[in-house]
């Protein structure tokens, strides 16, 4: 390809700026992970930057020594898994039917969604509802409560719409009925977009702690997050207290290093296997375009 | 609503998490700029129901779920209206009419309050909301696949990295010894203390932000760059366009489409400025600047335990958030032909 | 669409309003006999008695679970708890990062355990009017223990600060029976030695003793702080300013008493206060102070003190062990690093008097209408205010966890530390056992208090006996209507005070435009939030004499 010589410079210099981007985005995972291979003393010294001082792996073992962190890691996974399938059922069943233009009350349910985006109940009455619905102390407390995320549902919503409404017509004429025409036409082609899905609730659910904050008052339940949050914000809370009573939260600050790195890790793991789906699935949501 | 818990809105609010990533499939249907065929004759509901019970079927479980879960504890907003005493009535004591109406209306920090979320709403819309776009062209630009898919890859971190830890670095980084001063000291400047100077707190807010958010926004971006018909390029190349033009001319109004869809997101979303972010970096000498309702209300509503107060002003953030998606849409739709629904 | 949406709003408003759900109305406290509800309460029960319940009971507690030692079931006190009490607990555990937010939570929603520890003097109040909370003085007769140390300790005075409207208090604080003060300043004693100095004995040679310390080492922040969040410079503006007569930092309240007009003043607007920040002030200003004290983070100060790059960092007893030793000592190996004792001020040689009351406990009012409501007491009575309760909240089993010498001073057994008593031991007091858990041990005689210090620790604290307390202001229970007015004004108040008294101190802001300043806080409702602090002050002096 014949490029003209400016073009050549700008190719230069824009793999210049993305190595910059690179840089930039990846510097605080590198710190994070030296941090959780150095010595206490040169991380508070404020030594550490990309490469580990102190080279030690204590601290891991430490960590991986505690049968608190790896019930959390159970319950995180156990938590991130159930919740995800619920809302991939829920999302994509309401998803498939809000796509249906010639359905009568689509508005209605469409607005009933978006309306939720911006009015919500508050602290305190959805802890009762919960509360009253027996749901605390309970994995369903954590897995109901946020199982449609209205994005994520719009979402689905446009894609479903994009498919060839021709292959849905042509299983109806076949015989098939609604049921069988989302199971069997419909998903199939719709794994990419499923795959992105998976991705996206289960993200989230890894990551959230207050769910499990508000309902959950048994150290066996508790998520891997709450480990995590009390161990980076309970020093700060503790000392705001001022009047001491020898009771301040302090943790060496290479036991939060590998807590965060241990959390994250499996995130890291997984998702460039999916990342591929990322664009696929949402590309193929426009195929028909 | 009444409080905006310092935690993640579940599927709160901002168009610039995973769940704005895959609206490049919304936008996907705005291209069509589809209407539905109003060619069939509306239905009765008897008949719709006979015809389509099978459909209506699969919408029970998540409207259950929608009535459960999301609207009866909407009717706990009722304490906007009555007295709430903590441990009292959930529904609260008495009526009060619009007193904390009247309350927040009349109270100057809210009004201040207010204008800062304007302010850094819009900035984010400013900045934040161009950003991915424009890294997401150069990612174009770059014609070796690795290297592509190696920066695509890593600039997706930050979006998994806690707030907690991001506030963190913020401080470490832009101290008077962090890294930014030590870069102001190089070409002879004054050190700023960046993080107690109201005037500076929105670049930090604004770049932070940036630096969180563009590696994941780019993605629904990119999706929308590969379904560019390459015929378009060749006929602009036949008629003598440079890339720049390329891009001006085929690029953007191939993506245009993304880009108002995740606008409209982004304007419905404008009120719902990082909370747990500022709450992390903020400070009393920062407050002209950085205090946003949200931040506003967890001091009054949580840390004072005024409820009532907080749901007021929750539901007034609220009709604005709906009133922006509302009108953004309609402008939307009849400005350029796409929308949202 | 919108036509639509309002629809689904609609259909979503007629729903809720049908349903509707269970509200959980609690009606204000009423007086409630107890005098059936005696179920495994000891006939007799006095100071010295140990309290064991006739029948085995539990109680719901609130527990706040420290990221340090996480919560065991098969902890040593909760065996021996049960063994010597019969009583049983069980923990509704929460993460202390956000224990506050929980217990609003649970409170707010009627779900609250019966007990809810941890909670500080002044965290009731939201909850008093709603009739939540028990009114826990109505029952003092059966905590023979509590009203006995209060009564041998002289502490009426400051269990005043804490009736409510009503003449009422609805929180069990912590005693102590002396007055005691742990945050001051950790200076460079290798530093001071170097140049000659002597420990300040007031705010003036303090600030002579950084200018040595600049002097001699121009490239040093003679004091570069932290413990910043939430509330900047938490602890230096705070010691400072309660040694001007005012409040500043972590101890701020709006509210100042004066005692020679017999009148409460706004805080931000006294002279004190103005005084307070000229000296603070002239600190930055001659540049003994690093501008980011009071808003950079603890790592960033620590960072900046265990490098050898400032002077002097606000402290406390462990944070002296565990922050800034063990980083010195590899960094700057001939450092040596101590507390001072707090230094005098224009208000004279003080320390707060408020230091006397710890957190404590609330109960909710849910409780009276248990069966064993009265062993309940007894047992609280016993576990956090006897001295057998305190000793074995701290320090646990005699030949278990500790031994008692001759003179009856307590040895942690040798395979068990805690705080560095005994390094390297393999077992650790609160994270094997469940001692010295900051739920349960807390407050007490001097002598408990101090049994767990460092030599070093009995020394300053030696020094610091000898300081007079400051006389507690009166108390103002607003009325509920009056505190709904008065937490609209003092959160935007405090914070604007907060605000400018920075502004001053870094000199954003010339201390010439004080007037103005005044005139700023006017316009906040300064007055009228006095105003209201007065008229509460006045009504409860005439109510309760």
């Amino acid at each position: 390809m014949k490029d003209s010589r400016g073009y050549r410079v700008f190719q230069i210099v824009n793999g210049v700026v993305l190595l910059g981007v690179v840089f930039v985005t990846l510097y605080p995972f590198l710190n994070i992970i030296a941090q959780s291979f150095s010595g206490e003393t040169f991380i508070r010294a404020g030594q550490v930057n990309l490469v580990p001082l102190g080279f030690n792996t204590t601290t891991y073992q430490l960590v991986m020594g505690d049968e608190t962190f790896w019930r959390s890691y159970g319950n995180t996974v156990l938590y991130t898994v159930v919740a995800t399938a619920i809302a991939m059922l829920l999302t994509t069943t309401y998803a498939y039917v809000i796509s249906k233009k010639g359905i009568r009350g689509r508005g209605l349910l469409i607005g009933i969604a978006v309306f939720t985006m911006f009015f919500n109940g508050g602290l305190i009455p959805n802890y009762v509802l919960i509360s009253s619905l027996g749901l605390t102390n309970s994995i369903w407390a954590i897995v109901l409560p946020n199982a449609i995320s209205v994005f994520n549902l719009l979402v689905m919503k446009a894609f479903f719409e994009n498919l060839p409404s021709e292959l849905e017509e042509a299983a109806q004429i076949d015989g098939l009925s609604t049921y069988g025409i989302l199971l069997r036409i419909v998903l199939p082609l719709s794994k990419a977009v499923i795959a992105t899905m998976v991705l996206f609730y289960a993200v989230t659910f890894w990551n959230s702690w207050f769910q499990a904050f508000l309902y959950l008052n048994q150290q066996e339940l508790f998520p891997v997050t709450i480990y995590l949050r009390n161990l980076i914000a309970g020093a700060s809370t503790a000392s705001s207290l001022g009047s001491g009573g020898g009771d301040l939260a302090q943790v060496a600050s290479n036991v939060k290093a590998v807590t965060m790195v241990l959390t994250v890790l499996p995130i890291l793991c997984v998702y460039p296997f999916i990342q591929r789906y990322f664009v696929s699935g949402v590309m193929l949501g426009s195929v028909k375009g | 609503m009444s409080l905006h818990e310092p935690t993640t809105a579940p599927d709160g609010a901002r168009a610039t998490g995973p769940e704005a990533a895959t609206s490049a499939a919304l936008a996907a249907k705005a291209r069509k700029g589809d209407r539905a065929p109003k060619g069939r004759a509306k239905l009765s509901w008897r008949k719709s129901i006979r015809r389509d019970w099978q459909l209506y079927t699969l919408v029970l479980l998540p409207l259950a779920f929608f009535v459960i879960f999301r609207y009866l504890p909407m009717a706990g907003n009722v304490i906007a209206f009555r007295r709430f005493q903590p441990g009292g009535s959930i529904f609260g004591e008495e009526w009060v009419g619009l007193r904390y109406v009247e309350m927040f209306l009349n109270d100057p920090t809210f009004w201040n309050v207010f204008g800062n979320t304007l302010t850094i709403g819009l900035l984010s819309l400013i900045f934040a909301f161009p950003a991915p776009i424009i890294l997401a062209l150069l990612l174009n630009e770059v014609r070796t696949r690795y290297f592509k898919r190696f920066v695509q890859t890593l600039s997706y971190l930050p979006h998994f990295l806690s707030i907690v830890i991001i506030a963190g670095m913020l401080l470490q980084l832009l101290s008077l010894e962090g890294t930014v001063n030590q870069i102001v000291r190089a070409v002879g400047a004054e050190p700023v203390p960046f993080m107690q100077r109201p005037e500076w707190f929105r670049a930090v807010y604004i770049s932070s932000e940036v630096w969180q958010t563009v590696g994941w926004g780019t993605i629904l971006y990119l999706a929308a760059l590969t379904q560019i018909d390459q015929s378009l390029y060749e006929a602009a190349r036949i008629d003598g366009a440079n890339r720049w033009k390329q891009t001006l001319h085929v690029t953007l109004p191939g993506i245009r489409p993304t880009m108002i869809t995740l606008l409209i997101l982004n304007i419905g979303t404008f009120m719902a400025v990082g909370f747990e972010k500022i709450l992390l970096i903020y400070n009393p000498l920062t407050y002209p600047t950085a205090d946003v309702i949200a931040t506003y209300l967890y001091r009054v509503g949580l840390e004072s335990n005024n409820f009532s107060y907080a749901a007021a002003i929750g539901m007034f953030e609220a009709i604005i958030g709906l009133t922006l998606i509302l009108s953004a849409n309609a402008i939307s739709r009849r400005v350029v032909g796409t929308s949202l629904w | 669409m919108s036509r639509a949406l309002l629809r689904a709003g609609g259909a979503g408003a007629v729903l809720v309003l049908g349903v509707g759900l269970t509200a959980c109305g609690s009606s204000a406290a009423e007086e409630v006999d107890i005098t059936e509800k005696t179920l495994g309460a000891m006939d007799s029960y006095s100071v010295g008695d140990q309290f064991t319940a006739t029948e085995a009971l539990s109680f719901p507690v609130l527990y706040s679970e420290h990221p340090n030692y996480p919560i065991k079931d098969d902890w040593l006190f909760w065996q021996e708890l049960t063994e010597r009490t019969n009583v049983t607990l069980e923990p509704t555990i929460v993460p202390m990062s956000d224990y506050e937010q929980k217990r609003s939570l649970l409170v707010g929603a009627g779900d609250a355990p019966v007990l809810l520890p941890k909670t500080y003097p002044g965290q009731e109040t939201p909850f008093v009017s709603s009739g939540a909370v028990l009114p826990v003085s109505e029952y003092l007769d059966l905590m023979p223990n509590f009203t006995d140390k209060v009564e041998r300790w002289g502490l009426e005075d400051n269990l005043d600060t804490l009736r409510q409207e009503d003449g009422d208090f609805y929180v069990l604080p912590g005693l102590h029976e002396n007055p005691w003060q742990d945050y001051t300043i950790a200076v460079r004693e290798d530093i001071m030695a170097e140049l000659g100095l002597e420990a300040p004995s007031d705010w003036d040679e303090f600030r002579d003793v950084l200018r040595a310390v600049k002097a001699a080492y121009p490239d040093m922040y003679p004091l570069s702080d932290r413990f910043n969040v939430p509330t900047p410079g938490g602890n230096f503006l705070n010691i400072v300013a309660m040694t001007f007569g005012t409040s500043a930092g972590w101890g701020y309240d709006d509210a100042t008493f004066d005692e020679a007009s017999g009148e409460f003043e706004y805080t931000g607007a006294t002279d004190e206060q103005r005084d307070f920040i000229e000296y603070v002030a002239s600190l930055v200003d001659e540049g003994l102070i690093d501008p980011e004290s009071f808003t950079q983070d603890d790592d960033t100060a620590i960072q900046k003190f265990t490098t050898g790059r400032s002077f002097a960092i606000s402290t406390n007893a462990q944070t002296v062990v565990n922050d800034y030793r063990p980083t010195l000592d590899t960094n700057v190996p001939e450092a040596e690093v101590g507390k001072i004792p707090l230094p005098a001020g224009p208000a004279g040689d003080v320390i707060s008097g408020a230091t006397q009351l710890e957190n404590g406990i609330m109960i909710s009012s849910a409780a009276t209408e248990r069966e064993d409501f009265v062993a309940m007491m007894q047992f609280i009575d016993w576990l956090w205010y006897s001295d057998a309760g305190l000793e074995f909240a701290k320090w646990g089993v005699e030949g278990t966890t500790f031994t008692k010498d001759a003179d009856g001073k307590r040895v942690l057994a040798d395979d068990i530390d805690f705080i560095g008593l005994n390094p390297g031991a393999p077992k650790h007091l609160q994270k094997d056992f469940g001692f010295s858990n900051g739920v349960f041990a807390y407050g007490g005689p001097t002598e408990l208090l101090q049994s767990t210090f460092s030599d070093e620790e009995l020394e300053f604290q030696e020094v610091m006996a000898d300081k007079e307390s400051l006389p507690l202001a009166p108390p103002y229970p607003f009325s509920e209507g009056e505190r709904e007015q008065a937490t609209l004004l003092e959160t935007p108040l405090k914070d604007y005070t907060s605000q400018m008294t920075l502004q001053f101190i870094l000199g954003q802001r010339d201390l010439g435009e004080w007037d103005a300043y005044l005139a700023e806080l006017e316009g906040k409702g300064a007055s009228t939030y006095i105003d209201l602090v007065n008229g509460a002050a006045d009504r409860f002096a005439e109510a309760n004499g």
